[in-house]
């Protein structure tokens, strides 16, 4: 059983739609936001692929959200656009049927340094403020999208970094596969901080990007609207001493359990996909974010998978042809998955 | 459909390193509660912990490279490599594809976190070390257990904090039991730090000596680490290798109290026991232990105690908490519930609740096999886990028939 997309909510760099992602990766250059003034502590560059004028407390109100970290607001901002575009109020028939599962690398580092930092340097290693102690723990943004929300169900966050999205992707597929849950928010989550901007740059990562990209996943039959795009199988795997083979297999994989034959596959989005050259021919379409967008982590699937959805929506002839999306990190975790777009997929419901 | 068995248990925990010294541990009530040594808690008020300093990574493990990864990896790795010996796993496996990881955590590779933050105040954002940042991101816990034992299939952490060890063995179960995979590794792990000490000592969640859950004058946590494994087979695959069977896995359930981000929710958790019982396809009257979240802090045990109630009604099973005897170990807290549950139904014992004295008036319900472990026999057990986020998740295990 494959599982539907019904709505998408998007905060990134590029725009808040799947269209102004794409357009950014076709365009292929770095998104650049001054930077250079957003933080008392010195950044690495004074600009950088981050989100402009992200307005908190303008988009979720001022109530409960002085404390929010940035990770947090940046995901429940999305989940409540897909949920929006997606048209499905929670209500108390419903909203223990709806879950959410976020992807993660570190949740946000930049609350938890800060709040270890107090312990090293305040008079007492104690005096810490408990308020902030939540925003420490990596399922703090699916918690409070779920509270916001009224979201009962399913309440997972998976970390994988560059891998997150499609992690995500497989463990909302499974809950929905085994009627866990009727509708699952999907997404990934990455903030730009002096933290993640100084990682980016000292591990050659860089630059540091941010976004947060969330799908509304329907059991299949489920759901109320059309279709945006269908999630027909996601493959994993770990192959740390040879990495190109891992994903090619994973591809394989997933190709496999969707039934879709390699020939057929139109389009190939996510970053790090030079292992498949000798698989999904160099004539296919690729769709890499991390040109446009930078390191978005365990945003980058999420972006990439919108990508596809808005390319399907502008050539209607594509629509029902399946794309791969995949990822692969340093460590040697890899991940494919197969997915089909339909032309309704972009951003007209908005 | 697959049904899923356990075959192999691979503790790390500060009342024992090895499933032997974990079940003499469980047996005698032993106590991991110590003056903290992993980092400098002379500022705190309350510095005692439940830690593991008899961990060394190197003489556990066999292929990863102990320098290459934190602490927390470490712990996981190493229980794996401890659950696959238990199991007498055939490794290199002939099909690695078919076996993979789900480990759970809270807090990550916490260690290395609080050590890029001590770089940090040295020396300001440039001063963090490029080798603990490239080791900070918490995929890699499950990652350092595919690497440890060769598993090529799915590798996946996740990070819904307190109850996250049994997210993992629930999805793993999953995988199983739909047939994506024949064996998987499924449990958690998290180590001792400063920002988690501070932050329960100032929500007034932290006990100064000793954690005494269920009991009257319980007074909170007592801060934990380890790392947690069990590995589970299909059936199939357990029996064609002749493997030792502990238990069978038979469910488990997951709900979200969507209330608040620290408070439980009394009715969220009573419907994901329901959940984990159909799941499960039994009754609550079939159940015969609950190994407890109970974290021993007044407002955990309450809102469990009741649901438990909720659900039980008159046929309250006996429940314990082994965080009494390791602390509250986080994100491996569910994994060690669901180590002890199966030794429980194995051996025919319940675990017991150490460090209680009084009965408390307002849950006369409760039989928190006070002190001393207490022979019986075990069908099948309950292993609850409740997490920051209101992410409960609950594991169902049973005796293999």
């Amino acid at each position: 059983m494959s599982g539907v997309v019904t709505g998408c909510g998007v905060v990134s760099a590029a725009g808040d739609s799947v269209a102004e992602v794409l357009a950014a990766i076709r365009a292929g250059t770095a998104v650049r936001t001054d930077v250079h003034d957003r933080f008392a502590e010195p950044l690495p560059e004074a600009e950088a692929p981050a989100i402009a004028g992200f307005d908190v407390r303008g988009l979720l109100g001022r109530k409960g959200t002085s404390f929010l970290d940035r990770a947090t607001a940046l995901a429940m901002v999305a989940c409540g656009r897909a949920l929006t575009d997606g048209e499905l109020t929670p209500d108390d028939d419903n909203r223990h049927r709806i879950g959410v599962v976020l992807g993660t690398t570190t949740g946000s580092l930049r609350s938890t340094m800060d709040f270890s930092r107090e312990t090293l340097v305040q008079d007492k290693p104690y005096l810490v403020n408990p308020v902030l102690f939540p925003n420490t723990v990596m399922n703090c943004a699916a918690g409070q999208a779920a509270i916001r929300y009224g979201l009962r169900g399913v309440n997972a966050t998976v970390a994988g970094g560059p891998l997150a999205f499609l992690y995500a992707l497989r463990y909302a597929l499974n809950a929905i596969r085994r009627g866990y849950a009727d509708a699952l928010l999907v997404g990934g989550v990455e903030e730009y901080t002096p933290n993640t901007a100084w990682a980016a740059r000292l591990t050659d990562a860089g630059p540091a990007g941010e976004a947060s990209a969330v799908y509304l996943l329907r059991r299949r039959g489920a759901e109320a609207g059309g279709a945006r795009a269908e999630v027909l199988s996601v493959a994993t795997g770990f192959a740390p001493d040879d990495a190109d083979a891992g994903l090619a297999g994973c591809a394989g994989r997933a190709l496999a359990a969707a039934d879709v034959r390699t020939a057929d596959v139109w389009a190939l989005a996510g970053d790090d996909a030079d292992g498949l050259r000798n698989v999904v021919p160099t004539t296919v379409e690729r769709l890499p974010v991390r040109p446009a967008l930078g390191d978005c982590q365990a945003a980058a699937g999420a972006l990439a998978f919108g990508a596809l959805l808005a390319r399907c929506a502008e050539e209607p002839e594509q629509a029902g042809r399946p794309a791969l999306l995949t990822a692969r990190s340093r460590d040697g975790g890899v991940a494919a998955a197969v997915v089909r777009g339909w032309a309704g997929g972009g951003d007209d419901h908005r | 459909m697959h049904r899923v068995v356990v075959t192999g248990l691979g503790p790390v925990s500060g009342i024992g390193i090895g499933v032997d010294e974990f079940t003499d541990g469980l047996r005698r009530g032993r106590s991991a509660a110590a003056p903290i040594t992993s980092f400098d808690a002379s500022g705190f008020p309350h510095r005692y912990a439940g830690e593991v300093p008899a961990f060394r990574p190197a003489e556990l493990l066999r292929r990863v490279r102990v320098a290459e990864w934190g602490r927390s990896a470490l712990l996981a790795a190493a229980a794996a490599r401890l659950a696959a010996t238990d199991a007498d796993l055939p490794l290199p496996l002939a099909d690695p594809g078919r076996a993979g990881a789900v480990i759970g955590t809270t807090s990550g590779e916490s260690t290395v976190v609080e050590q890029l933050v001590a770089d940090l105040v040295a020396g300001g954002y440039p001063s963090m070390s490029a080798r603990s940042l490239r080791q900070a991101p918490a995929e890699r816990l499950a990652y350092a257990v595919s690497a440890e034992l060769g598993l090529a299939g799915e590798s996946v952490t996740l990070t819904t904090a307190c109850s996250a060890s049994n997210y993992a063995i629930g999805y793993a179960y999953d995988l199983l039991h739909t047939g994506e995979a024949d064996v998987m590794v499924a449990g958690g792990a998290d180590s001792v730090c400063r920002w988690a000490h501070a932050g329960f000592y100032r929500l007034g969640a932290l006990t100064e000596r000793q954690c005494r859950p269920f009991d009257r004058d319980r007074s909170g946590i007592l801060t934990g680490e380890g790392g947690a494994a069990l590995v589970l087979e299909t059936l199939e695959h357990a029996r064609a290798r002749g493997a030792r069977i502990y238990a069978e896995v038979l469910g488990h359930g997951l709900n979200c109290d969507a209330h608040h981000m620290v408070a439980p929710n009394e009715d969220s958790v009573a419907a994901c026991m329901r959940l984990a019982l159909d799941n499960a396809g039994i009754k609550p009257v079939d159940v015969d232990y609950v190994s407890t979240h109970g974290t021993g802090t007044p407002a955990n045990d309450l809102c469990e105690a009741r649901a438990i109630r909720a659900v039980f009604g008159d046929r309250v099973p006996p429940v314990s908490s082994i965080k009494s005897m390791l602390g509250h170990t986080m994100g491996a807290a569910s994994g060690f519930g669901a180590i002890a549950t199966t030794l429980a139904i194995r051996h025919g014992f319940l675990p017991p609740t150490i460090n209680w004295a009084n009965p408390d008036p307002e849950l006369p319900w409760i039989d928190p096999v006070p002190n001393v472990a207490r022979p019986a026999t075990v069908r099948v057990a309950q292993n609850n886990g409740f997490a920051f986020g209101g992410n409960n998740a609950i594991t169902i295990f049973g005796a293999i028939r």
